[in-house]
């Protein structure tokens, strides 16, 4: 068959599965149960067959077969024992692996939030005040106070009262301040997705549909 | 009077606003009107940080995001990619999103070498995906190898001359990551804090403000913010795309918006008065 006819077809069932979806915003239905369905089938299906061929194929099968690195094993047979949980008198041999991915886990995690994100942070939070810079100086400052008051607004170990109270009631402004700046992204973004959903059915779908017939 | 119509309002179908949405999208993406675009400091920096890579270098640039997000996504590829060889940058590609990660790099990387002439293997390569991202992440650093013995295609690493001596993040100067999840948490906390490793971002909106902190601390270069950030990316490009033709609906959008959050206070306030 032609590629242009392909390619247009292809892209009038995406259309159709689009437009499905979309008529929930009408009501529930069965079309937009269909492209649901059609959608967490298919999801479901390509992660099954991608974990196995670049995972069990390529990382296991492969290295101990061919390559003879016969140390994979272990890995393999921790993953093996997860299945146990399908077995009630064997399941706590999962556990084994269980407690193996929380273990690594958690080093690798520790390590990350510390040395990425609180200390890189915190550095940050009082670096600007020795830039002898008014603005920096200024926008330290801010930072600063947001830091500590939102900090203080999630203390709760001690009553919010006095001057402890109306901290943490700056604290909430900041907090506030950055919903409102989190809430106007996501509206943001959201928007971004319909429109390129609409880009789709007018631009590309019109566009497959010209070459098909031209 | 007044209260008549603040009950009107406060009973306004929400298919209705569906429908002035829907409307709002349509009619720019149909009538496209230009609009300016202001760059903002981050874009510019990462833009810059770009731009002061000595040619014919090897970039890392990442498809982790998921073909749900491809109208903020797609676009700030598109344009890295086009700034990347203009400058004849070599360009190595994984994704750590297995859904669609690195089918999309493969279509867009193949659409966009076949417009710059390059040729695969020699000028770019695409690793594809591998599962378990923080064993990724930190396996790279080590050896690319042990993570990707072959390419998205099933090549061996080995036989791509682009791979020939690129075993770590020590080869790559700089990263490029395009991403519609928390991975970016990873690749700071992971790549950059432990390896060392120089990188900017390009983000979905829904993500962005929490990655403003990464640039003030210069843990990324720059980053762009869903699809304005790729619009501002484009034009300093000079190639108008995706996204720059969505600003107009976008815009309008957003007028829409307030307007019904307007018209939302106004009946709230007014039907209050009436009580």
């Amino acid at each position: 068959m032609n590629h242009d006819v392909v390619h247009f077809l292809e892209l009038t069932i995406a259309g159709f599965l689009t437009l499905c979806i979309f008529s929930f915003l009408y009501k529930d239905n069965p079309f937009y149960r269909l492209a649901e369905h059609i959608y967490a089938g298919l999801s479901a299906g390509y992660y099954v067959g991608l974990i196995w061929h670049s995972v069990i194929v390529q990382q296991l099968w492969v290295p101990i077969t061919q390559n003879g690195e016969y140390s994979l094993l272990l890995p393999g047979l921790l993953g093996a024992l997860m299945f146990t949980r399908l077995v009630d008198r064997l399941s706590f041999l999962s556990r084994v692996s269980i407690a193996f991915v929380i273990g690594n886990t958690a080093g690798i995690t520790i390590i990350q939030q510390l040395h990425g994100y609180v200390l890189p942070q915190i550095g940050d939070t009082i670096r600007g005040f020795g830039a002898g810079e008014f603005n920096a100086l200024v926008g330290s400052l801010i930072i600063l106070i947001g830091v500590i008051s939102t900090l203080i607004y999630f203390y709760f170990s001690k009553e919010h009262k006095g001057a402890f109270g109306v901290t943490a009631k700056v604290g909430t402004v900041f907090i506030m301040i950055s919903f409102g700046a989190h809430f106007g992204y996501t509206v943001m973004g959201r928007v971004s997705l319909l429109i390129g959903r609409v880009q789709f059915l007018i631009i590309d779908w019109v566009e497959a549909f010209n070459s098909m017939i031209n | 009077m007044l209260s008549r119509l603040a009950d009107v309002l406060a009973r306004i179908d929400r298919r209705v606003i569906y429908l002035l949405i829907s409307i709002s999208v349509i009619i720019p993406t149909l009538i496209t009107f230009p609009l300016p675009v202001p760059i903002s400091p981050e874009t510019q920096a990462l833009y810059d940080r770009v731009a002061a890579i000595p040619d014919s270098s090897t970039i890392l640039l990442t498809f982790d995001y998921y073909p749900s997000t491809l109208a903020e996504t797609e676009p700030m590829s598109v344009a890295a990619l086009r700034q990347c060889w203009r400058k004849d940058l070599k360009i190595v590609t994984l994704s750590t999103v297995g859904l669609g990660g690195p089918s999309i790099a493969d279509r867009v990387m193949s659409t966009m070498a076949d417009e710059f002439g390059k040729v695969y293997g020699i000028d770019y390569v695409n690793l594809g995906y591998k599962a378990n991202y923080q064993a990724v992440l930190l396996g790279l650093g080590m050896s690319i190898r042990s993570i990707y013995p072959t390419d998205f295609y099933g090549t061996p690493l080995d036989s791509l001359p682009l791979m020939k001596d690129l075993d770590t993040y020590d080869g790559f100067e700089f990263i490029y990551i395009i991403s519609d999840n928390g991975i970016v948490d990873n690749w700071v906390g992971l790549v950059n804090a432990q390896y060392g490793a120089e990188m900017g971002a390009g983000v979905t909106a829904v993500m962005a403000p929490k990655f403003y902190a990464y640039v003030r601390a210069n843990q990324l270069i720059g980053l762009l913010g869903g699809m304005k950030g790729a619009a501002e990316y484009e034009h300093l490009v000079g190639v108008e795309g995706a996204a720059t033709s969505g600003m107009g609906a976008q815009s309008l959008v957003h007028m829409t918006i307030i307007g019904l959050i307007v018209i939302g206070n106004f009946a709230y306030f007014a039907g209050r008065r009436k009580k």
